[in-house]
Formats: structure tokens, C-alpha cells, sequence
């Protein structure tokens, strides 16, 4: 006797239908997985067993032969529990499947019968969805995340005595059903502001216009001037996510397995701060079974890197794909996987290794080698891709006692969504989004500048002896602040603004300092 | 292994095979040897092909019994089960290995207990 049920694969974020046959065959006792399992799936032989006879059936005798098609893809994890036990209690009729007519079942079974979630479960319903499956059976702590999918119904069920019991029509379960608006509250909701930061006004602008344009912004200052306190407040001035982007947000973190029980959607843009020893791979994602890494789980968000040279050089090198294409690419010797990676880049280090360089109180001790070779590791085609370097001083004495003032990121935000408005309605049509991303040819067409402001700007490149890679930094940067200001042409005033906030240019090139 | 030790296992067969016959099954075969194994007890209950197992422990013996049957034991039980199958030409019939357990307490009564479909060939 043969059963099958469907289940499902993933595959970085697309999910592919897989057949799970159960055959029996009367003999000795025992069982074969086969369709290249994995251990976590091969192991779900002695989870099932248990399951099935904690949840009051019998186990069958015979040998059992289980099929997972196609079987020339490797399998997996333990979502294929809830399949085989269902097809195993099918074979030996101690439940009819007739009412399963092309239900998905996906689900991990625990030693009393429960069924426990599992990742990925979005990605997977979303492939599911556009295959034309119209029903799936996940487990209950999931179903919320499964019915996010639009035109999907959702039988979720607590443990595998449920799952028999709607099988065999014995007590029928009712789709879940989640609303999706309700989910997003009307302003993303943060539990900070960027009017708890002290001072720090310039530092504050800067990020703003770095928000408005999708900037990469390195931020150089000494320790406790309040640069890990100003970028985890990036994202609370970033526009608020659409429902189509949370969904890409809540994809990346439900196969990463980083979704918690109580939110189903992920409303916030995400902030991903990975320490310094991350490894090329936790920050550009792969592994075995490649995941996504620290880019994509920053995707659409922010990520703030602290400490930046600290980071290891081949870490460093890894980000410039991501930071020039928007996304990751893992090649493997079966497939080839894209991680989306849309996310500003925010850099965080002190100005040398003792961190006083720039102090005017306190005294750098640096020998000028070290302070060379710290600037050293930052390779020019990585500072290629920051547009905005800026200072942040450390606050005197008057400004610490001082209470916090200054905008709500509310007011912020909605200056840079109205600014980014305006970057869509240019670029529509393009690839690009905003003005970080222009092209050349972009840049020619679209930053005008009226005559003070070209004056302006070659007084500066000749003062300043900027390079030009430089002059095209400062002119997509002035672009920026005039759509802020919601000026068409840049001029000198913008021109001025963009060119604080190259610092770096300022002492004269990376590494000169 | 002495004298005693034996004398007690034979006992013990006896009982777990009365035990069995009231529990409705009916016994085909005993101390089945093959080449590289051996089987207690081999008996039908309804449509299915029992392998037993015999376990006699005492208070002085360590451990579970059900777990001395470890892996060597059952290979040894399915070689001797394959040999069996094969010799009586058995097709069709779904097979089982069960352990059956006789605990003789200090008292010198015995409790048995019966482990159904206690292991698998994989």
C-alpha cells in the first residue's frame, strides 16, 4: 500500500513541492528515509515513532519506505515529521487521507505528539501560493505567519491527534485567518527617539540627509561621543516599511529562524549590529546550507558596523558586492542562491586606536605609523561606497548636564519619507530608488546647479584638491539636501552642506590623516 | 556462566511462555539458533509473527533489562529472525520483535511485563 502526501523544500527563499511517499511493505520491522534526508530528517524516524504512539495510535508493523521527491534534491530539517507520520498512519489504515486532497502538511513532531513550527514557513506559503496550492497544515505557534499569504487557507494544528482527527473528518478545522493591516500600526512603533540624544545637532542633520538619500555614512569619533546612540536611531527616522517590504523583511528573518512567536510581520525597519569577529560568512551569509548573513537580515534596514577597521579585512572586501548590487549571491556546486541586501551601511570608529586624535582637550598618544595603519584597512573602493563621513565630537562638560532636545524622530521621518517621494518620482521607471544609487548619466540629468553653486563647488575641489570620486560624492550628497529642502536646482547652500560632510577629503584622502 | 544462572533461564522461558499462551499467543518455535544468532521464543498472535526475547533479572542484577538488549543482542535476534523467515518461506506476514521481562523479587514471586514491537531492524 502507498500513500503520499505533499510537503515542501526551501531553497534560499523560494520553496519547491515535495512528495512524501509512504510505502509499506509486510516483513520484519523497520524503516528507510530516502531522497538524500539529511540527519535532521533521517532522525525523524525515531521522533515519529514516539509521536504516534504518545498520541494514542499504534505503531505499524512492517517495513515502511519513505520517499521524499524528487529525490535527487537534498532534504533538510525536521519539517517533514508531520508528513511521513500522517502517511505511515494512512498506510497501516488506521486513518483514511481522503480529506487531505492536496493539503501541504509541514510540520515538526515532538516526542508527545505535539507539532512544533518551523522555519521559513513565509517563504514557503508564498512558493506555495504562486504553485496554485490552495490549502496547507502547520503547526499552531506558526499559523499566524502562514496566514499572512493572501488567498492561502491555513489549517493550524496543535498536536498530531488534531491533524488525525480533521483527516478523517472526525472534528474539521477552521482556516486561521490574520489581518494584515491590523498587524501595522499606523506609525512604526520604536523604543527610541532621536530626541533622547544630547547635542550632537550636526551629527543629527547628517543622518537625516543620509536617510533621505540611502547614504552609506562612516561616523569617526571618540569613545563615548554617542556614535553607537545616534545610529541605533537611524532607522526610527528611515521611512515606515510597506507591506510588501515587511513581508521581504519578515522572509529573511523567518528562514534565519529569528522570528519570535508574538509577531508574525515584522513592522520596523531592522538594525543589525554584528560584532567585530563576525566572519565573512555570518556577515555575507552561505554556510553548507547557505543562510542569509548579517547584509540580508540588515536588508532594507540599517547596518551598523562599530569599530569598523577592527572587522576582519576579508569581511570588509565581502561587503562591496552587496553594497554595489543590493544583493547576495551564494554559488554552490548544486545551486545558486540571492539573498536581497538593501541596507544603508553605517560605519562607527574612533579617529586612531586611542581615540583622542581629534580631542581638543585630551592628548592622542598614537605614534603616526599606527594611526596610518588603522586608517590602513580601510581599502579606498570600500570608502568609495560611504558618501557622508562625519565627526562626532565628544559633548563638553554644559552639553552632558543639558537635558535632551532637539526634533522627535516623527517630525525627521516624515521629512525624509516626503524627500524620498520625490527620488521615486525621478527615478520611476529605473532601477534606482534614491539618490545614493544614481548612475553617471543620472547625475548629469538630474544635478543642476545653478551658477553660485558651481563656483562654489570648483573653489572647492581646487581648495580642498578634491579627487573625483570626491566631486561626485558631494554632488549626489547636495542632491539630496535640496530635495529635503524641495529645491529642483542644488545650489550653493547645498553644495556648502554636502561638502562638511566629507571629512576625510578634508584631511586629505584616506590614510592622511 | 553457571549452573544456577542457566537453571533460571530455562525457568524463566517456561513462565514467560505461559504467560504468553494466556495473552493469546501460540507459540512456533523455541531457542531458534541460526548460524550467527538465536531467538528465545518465536510465536503468531493474530496475523503477526512475534520474535521474543527472554529476560530474567533479580534485585542483584544492574540495570534495565529491556536495555540489555543492546545492539549485539539484536543482531543477533535479526539474524536468526531473517534465517527463520527464509527457511519457512514466510512472505506476506508482518513481523514484530517483542522483549518480554521477568523480574524475580526478593520474595521469590516474579512480576513479567511485555514490551510490544520493542525494536526494529534499522
Amino acid at each position: 500500500m502507498l500513500v503520499k502526501i505533499d510537503s515542501a523544500a526551501l531553497l534560499g527563499l523560494e520553496a519547491y513541492l515535495i512528495e512524501v511517499e509512504v510505502d509499506a511493505q509486510k516483513g520484519l520491522p523497520g524503516q528507510s528515509i530516502v531522497g538524500l534526508p539529511d540527519a535532521s530528517v533521517r532522525e525523524s524516524r525515531d521522533r515519529v515513532r514516539a509521536a504516534i504512539e504518545n498520541s494514542g495510535f499504534e505503531f505499524p508493523g512492517g517495513y515502511f519506505t519513505i520517499n521524499l521527491a524528487p529525490a535527487d534534491t537534498k532534504k533538510e530539517g525536521p519539517l517533514y515529521d508531520l508528513p511521513i507520520a500522517l502517511g505511515m498512519l494512512a498506510v497501516s489504515e488506521q486513518v483514511k487521507t481522503t480529506q487531505l486532497n492536496g493539503t501541504v502538511v509541514l510540520g515538526e513532531l515532538s516526542l508527545d505528539g505535539s507539532v512544533r513550527g518551523i522555519n521559513g514557513l513565509l517563504p514557503i506559503c508564498l512558493s506555495l501560493k504562486q504553485e496554485g496550492k490552495k490549502q496547507v497544515m502547520v503547526a499552531r505557534e506558526n499559523a499566524d505567519e502562514a496566514a499572512l499569504v493572501e488567498g492561502l487557507a491555513v489549517l493550524p494544528v496543535a498536536n498530531l491527534r488534531e491533524a488525525v482527527d480533521h483527516i478523517s473528518g472526525l472534528k474539521t478545522i477552521v482556516p486561521h485567518q490574520v489581518d494584515i493591516a491590523a498587524l501595522f500600526p499606523p506609525e512604526p512603533e520604536y523604543d527610541l527617539d532621536f530626541a533622547d540624544v544630547k547635542g550632537q545637532g550636526h551629527v543629527k542633520r547628517a543622518l537625516e540627509v543620509a536617510a533621505a538619500g540611502g547614504h552609506n555614512v562612516l561616523l569617526v569619533g571618540s569613545p563615548g561621543s554617542g556614535k553607537t546612540m545616534l545610529a541605533r536611531r537611524l532607522p526610527t527616522i528611515l521611512p515606515p516599511l510597506s507591506i510588501s517590504e515587511a513581508l521581504e523583511v519578515t522572509k529573511l528573518y523567518s528562514v534565519t529562524g529569528l522570528l519570535d512567536g508574538k509577531h508574525a510581520l515584522i513592522t520596523t525597519r531592522p538594525f543589525r549590529s554584528p560584532h567585530h569577529t563576525t566572519s565573512d560568512i555570518g556577515v555575507i551569509g552561505g554556510g553548507r546550507i547557505p543562510r542569509p548573513g548579517e547584509v540580508s537580515l540588515a536588508h532594507l534596514g540599517v547596518l551598523f558596523l562599530d569599530e569598523f577597521p577592527e572587522f576582519e579585512r576579508e569581511v570588509l572586501e565581502v561587503l562591496r558586492q552587496p553594497l554595489e548590487d543590493g544583493q547576495v549571491t551564494i554559488s554552490r556546486a548544486h545551486s545558486t542562491i540571492t539573498y536581497p541586501a538593501q541596507f544603508m551601511l553605517v560605519a562607527a570608529m574612533n579617529p586612531c586606536p586611542c581615540g583622542n586624535y581629534l580631542d581638543p582637550v585630551k592628548k592622542c598618544v598614537c605614534p603616526p605609523y599606527r594611526v596610518k595603519n588603522y586608517w590602513g584597512k580601510l581599502s579606498g573602493p570600500l570608502l568609495d561606497r560611504i558618501d557622508l563621513h562625519i565627526e562626532v565630537p565628544r559633548l563638553k562638560q554644559e552639553e552632558l548636564a543639558a537635558q535632551p532636545e532637539g526634533e522627535s524622530s516623527k517630525l525627521v521621518r516624515e521629512r525624509v519619507s516626503q524627500a524620498r517621494l520625490t527620488q521615486q518620482a525621478r527615478f520611476k521607471g529605473t532601477e534606482v530608488h534614491c539618490n545614493a544609487r544614481m548612475t553617471p548619466k543620472q547625475m548629469k540629468a538630474f544635478c543642476q546647479l545653478d551658477p553660485e553653486a558651481e563656483n562654489l563647488l570648483k573653489s572647492a575641489i581646487l581648495h580642498l584638491r578634491l579627487s573625483g570620486r570626491a566631486y561626485d560624492r558631494i554632488l549626489k550628497v547636495s542632491r539630496t539636501i535640496a530635495d529635503l529642502e524641495g529645491t529642483d536646482t542644488i545650489q550653493a547652500r547645498h553644495i556648502a552642506e554636502a561638502t562638511q560632510y566629507r571629512t576625510l577629503d578634508r584631511w586629505g584622502g584616506e590614510g592622511n590623516v | 556462566m553457571g549452573m544456577e544462572s542457566y537453571r533460571q533461564g530455562l525457568a524463566g522461558e517456561e513462565i514467560a511462555e505461559r504467560y504468553l499462551s494466556q495473552q493469546g499467543y501460540e507459540i512456533v518455535e523455541r531457542n531458534f539458533r541460526s548460524q550467527q544468532g538465536e531467538i528465545d521464543l518465536i510465536a503468531r498472535e493474530g496475523d503477526d509473527l512475534v520474535f521474543v526475547e527472554v529476560k530474567n533479572y533479580s534485585a542483584r542484577s544492574y540495570g534495565a533489562p529491556l536495555s540489555a538488549v543492546n545492539r549485539n543482542k539484536r543482531r543477533s535476534i535479526i539474524h536468526a529472525a531473517r534465517t527463520f523467515i527464509y527457511r519457512k518461506r514466510i512472505v506476506g506476514t508482518n513481523c514484530r520483535f517483542d522483549v518480554i521481562t521477568i523480574y524475580r523479587q526478593p520474595d521469590g514471586s516474579r512480576a513479567i511485563e511485555l514490551y510490544k514491537n520493542a525494536f526494529a531492524i534499522n
